[in-house]
């Protein structure tokens, strides 16, 4: 009161010394007192509120990204370990719970213009798949049917030879499975002999004869086995023991991924559908994340694409993941889980893609208080050497957390297909049973690009 | 190998030119191949291997080395999309190699892993042309008396001779011909890896090794001098120095000291860049060393890449 008493009196007496132009707003008066705010220190929950808000103050305005992702991990708490590649039955229901996405079977429908025209010609303009295998004479008999292949740009590029990409791919595994003569697979290390030599062989290949196509390709950078990292609260939970006992608390996640390969682009590639579409339902699980069984430990929060911050390829192109002998098909098939065996596909391409487009979104600024401004989009192949499953991500919002995510309308997508074989056997020197399908679908996520290039 | 490339020259009867063969360097010469604009991803490349690569603060030399190899093989292979011929090539890691062959009445072989290999559809064609195969008749290999050749070679009693790098491929292989050897030296301590000398003695046996086994599985096993010489190339770095070699097998009559030699040509010492700064280096607050690479030659990424190239264009 006496503060307002005090005010009222020094008005009029500023009216009276002053001429105040008529327009110009009255000098503000400062506060005798400081704000009455809730108290830093204090053991209660106005105080925590206050020390939040000190918090996401301090990382809106760290002066460069690395100080952004330095803030945001510097807290170390136990935190659940999120493993990609998971015996777990039914994680990929569990990981779209994590990290808000909608699964999305078949691959996103890509505009007509972006497709590549191959020798047999497409049937449909927006159809997700090739056509079917065998269907068309390939090679010189499709010249006929190249005249159905849509889009005017289609014309100016020359058609891809799939006999020339089959020979490519077929050299690939017959190098690494017949003519090179290698010492017998360590014990359970059968995927190190054969299917990853093949994967590394095939997509440096591919990649080097479609990068003519794709310049986006040409300015790309290829990294062999790296490390991926991502960290990030949802939900909450009560601290069950210890000395913090009853506190409420955010439920930590970290992914530790080392796909077996990947590609770097300097440009991110274009969105697939509107930030804001809604494209199915996010699965809800009321138990605990433990019950998946999923393990807390407490190490360094890591965020990390590949590389650091610095390099300009800060956007993701495509991941080529090798499954682990632990999780063939055989051992799946003998204990009787064979619907488990998609499970695996699914659940390491949603969690690995998760991982790498939520840290390129860090890379750039955005974090779960920062939701982001554009999708990112990232593919995945997820193989075990002879049956290969393709994924398409797209990154919608970071804001997974308790407080952030009540108003949050945006979903996280996945797409993904079912794994299919590349080859049937391979005896003698020769490759039986080539897919064409499987080895056209590859090249299409090679030469997916940004519309101006 | 005690003396270097001097002991891995009498060993296989070879004469050395240094730098590189003039096919090679015309390759470098040539704008046509557009090595400015590679200068910049060039760059970015060192600098992902050496700085980026890692969660740590630095990575160390098991890392960067590889990597390095990688980005630089990465970039190699982008040019195919302006060369279609580069895709003849396939990439073969961890071959075994084994040669065997008598130099005056004593048997020698070359055993082991030898690195990677890259091999190709089509041969190379001989660098050197039939003058120059001829004159090395005049020349006399050095020896260096008192110190036997064989110094430092380890004696083992072998019961088979085997020759092929058939025993690395099967028969029927579409890319038969061995192009280019490359050896990464990549361990963290110092005293691990070979010094400079050493690598290239190394790089000479079994690009020598390569080219004898591929000779005889083409033409024969009796000794007699080659009418088409088989070229077989070699890298071999630390992460930050190149030894270039060009290797030409003229004969397979390696009994006698004298007649045809084969031919090496050799550059060595070629660094990419001077040092890689990982952190600032900051004395008494004034940053001394910026972080980043710096002393940059892009002069040997073109000798890397004019050897890649060499045989397709």
């Amino acid at each position: 009161m006496a503060a307002l008493g005090a005010r009222w009196l020094l008005r009029p007496g500023r009216r009276w010394f002053s001429e105040t132009v008529p327009g110009t707003p009255p000098p503000s008066v400062s506060p005798l007192y400081p704000p009455v705010v809730a108290s830093i220190t204090a053991k209660s929950k106005s105080a925590k509120l206050r020390r939040l808000q000190r918090f996401k103050q301090r990382v809106h305005s760290a002066a460069t990204v690395e100080e952004k992702l330095r803030l945001y991990g510097k807290l170390q708490r136990p935190k659940y370990t999120v493993y990609p590649q998971t015996f777990a039955l039914n994680a990929d229901r569990w990981y779209r719970s994590f990290t808000k996405t909608v699964l999305v079977p078949g691959m996103p429908p890509r505009a007509a213009a972006g497709k590549p025209p191959v020798a047999p010609a497409e049937t449909t303009p927006k159809a997700g798949r090739a056509p079917e295998p065998g269907a068309e004479a390939l090679g010189a008999a499709g010249a006929p049917e190249a005249a159905k292949t849509p889009g005017p740009a289609a014309g100016a590029m020359p058609y891809l030879d799939i006999g020339e990409l089959r020979s490519l791919a077929c050299d690939a595994l017959l190098q690494e499975s017949f003519y090179q003569k290698k010492k017998r697979p360590f014990l359970y290390r059968d995927q190190d002999h054969t299917p990853g030599p093949f994967l590394t062989q095939l997509v440096s290949t591919l990649a080097a004869f479609l990068s003519g196509r794709n310049p986006l390709l040409a300015a790309s950078s290829l990294d062999l086995n790296p490390e991926v990292n991502y960290y990030w609260h949802h939900g909450e939970e009560v601290v069950v023991h210890g000395h913090r006992k009853g506190r409420v608390d955010p439920v930590r996640f970290q992914i530790n991924d080392n796909p077996h390969l990947q590609i770097r682009v300097p440009k991110q590639l274009p969105e697939v559908v509107p930030l804001e579409s809604d494209l199915g339902d996010v699965p809800v699980i009321d138990h605990k994340p433990s019950k998946l069984p999923l393990f807390k430990k407490q190490y360094e929060n890591k965020v990390f694409t590949g590389s650091k911050v610095a390099d300009p390829c800060c956007y993701g192109h495509t991941q080529f993941h090798l499954l682990p002998d632990k999780l063939k098909r055989e051992r799946f098939i003998r204990e009787r889980l064979e619907d488990q065996i998609e499970v695996v596909y699914r659940s390491n391409g949603i969690a690995s893609l998760f991982a790498w487009t939520a840290a390129q979104a860090m890379y750039q600024g955005f974090w779960s208080e920062a939701d982001v401004t554009r999708p990112f989009v990232s593919q995945a192949v997820v193989t075990d050497g002879k049956y290969f499953a393709f994924f398409c991500y797209q990154l919608n919002t970071l804001a997974l957390t308790a407080e952030t995510i009540k108003n949050n309308p945006r979903k996280n997508i996945c797409w993904g297909t079912d794994s299919k074989p590349l080859y049937d056997v391979v005896e003698d020197g020769n490759v039986k049973g080539f897919n064409d399908e499987v080895l056209l679908q590859l090249v299409r996520f090679l030469l997916n690009r940004p519309k101006e290039l | 190998l005690f003396a270097g490339v001097r002991q891995a020259q009498w060993l296989t009867k070879t004469k050395l030119v240094e730098g590189l063969p003039p096919a090679v360097q015309g390759i470098v010469d040539n704008p046509a191949h557009g090595f400015q604009e590679l200068e910049e991803r060039v760059k970015h490349a060192v600098s992902h291997a050496r700085l980026w690569d890692t969660t740590e603060v630095a990575p160390r030399r098991e890392q960067f080395c590889p990597v390095l190899f990688e980005n630089l093989m990465h970039i190699c292979r982008l040019m195919a999309g302006k060369y279609p011929s580069l895709s003849k090539r396939m990439l073969a890691r961890n071959c075994r190699i084994a040669a065997t062959w008598e130099r005056e009445s004593i048997l020698l072989q070359v055993r082991g892993l030898s690195g990677i290999l890259m091999n190709s559809m089509t041969q190379i064609p001989p660098v050197a042309s039939k003058e120059e195969i001829l004159a090395t008749k005049e020349h006399v290999l050095e020896t260096f008396y008192p110190i036997a050749p064989t110094i430092d070679l380890q004696e083992v009693n072998v019961y088979k001779e085997l020759n092929d790098t058939g025993q690395c491929f099967a028969d029927g292989y579409p890319y038969s011909h061995p192009h280019t050897l490359f050896f990464l030296e990549s361990a963290n301590v110092r005293t691990d890896r070979f010094r400079p000398e050493q690598l290239r003695a190394k790089m000479l046996m079994f690009a020598f090794g390569n080219a004898l086994a591929k000779a005889k599985a083409l033409h024969g096993n009796d000794p007699k001098v080659l009418e088409q010489p088989v070229v077989v190339q070699s890298i071999g770095t630390d992460g930050q120095l190149f030894q270039f070699m060009v290797f030409q097998l003229n004969t397979t009559d390696l009994v006698s000291n004298d007649g045809v030699k084969n031919l090496v040509w050799i550059d060595a010492d070629q660094n990419l860049y001077e040092k890689a700064q990982c952190v600032p280096e900051i004395k008494k607050r004034v940053v001394t060393k910026p972080a980043g690479i710096s002393g940059f030659q892009p002069d040997t990424f073109k000798k890397f890449l004019a050897l890649y190239l060499h045989g397709t264009v």
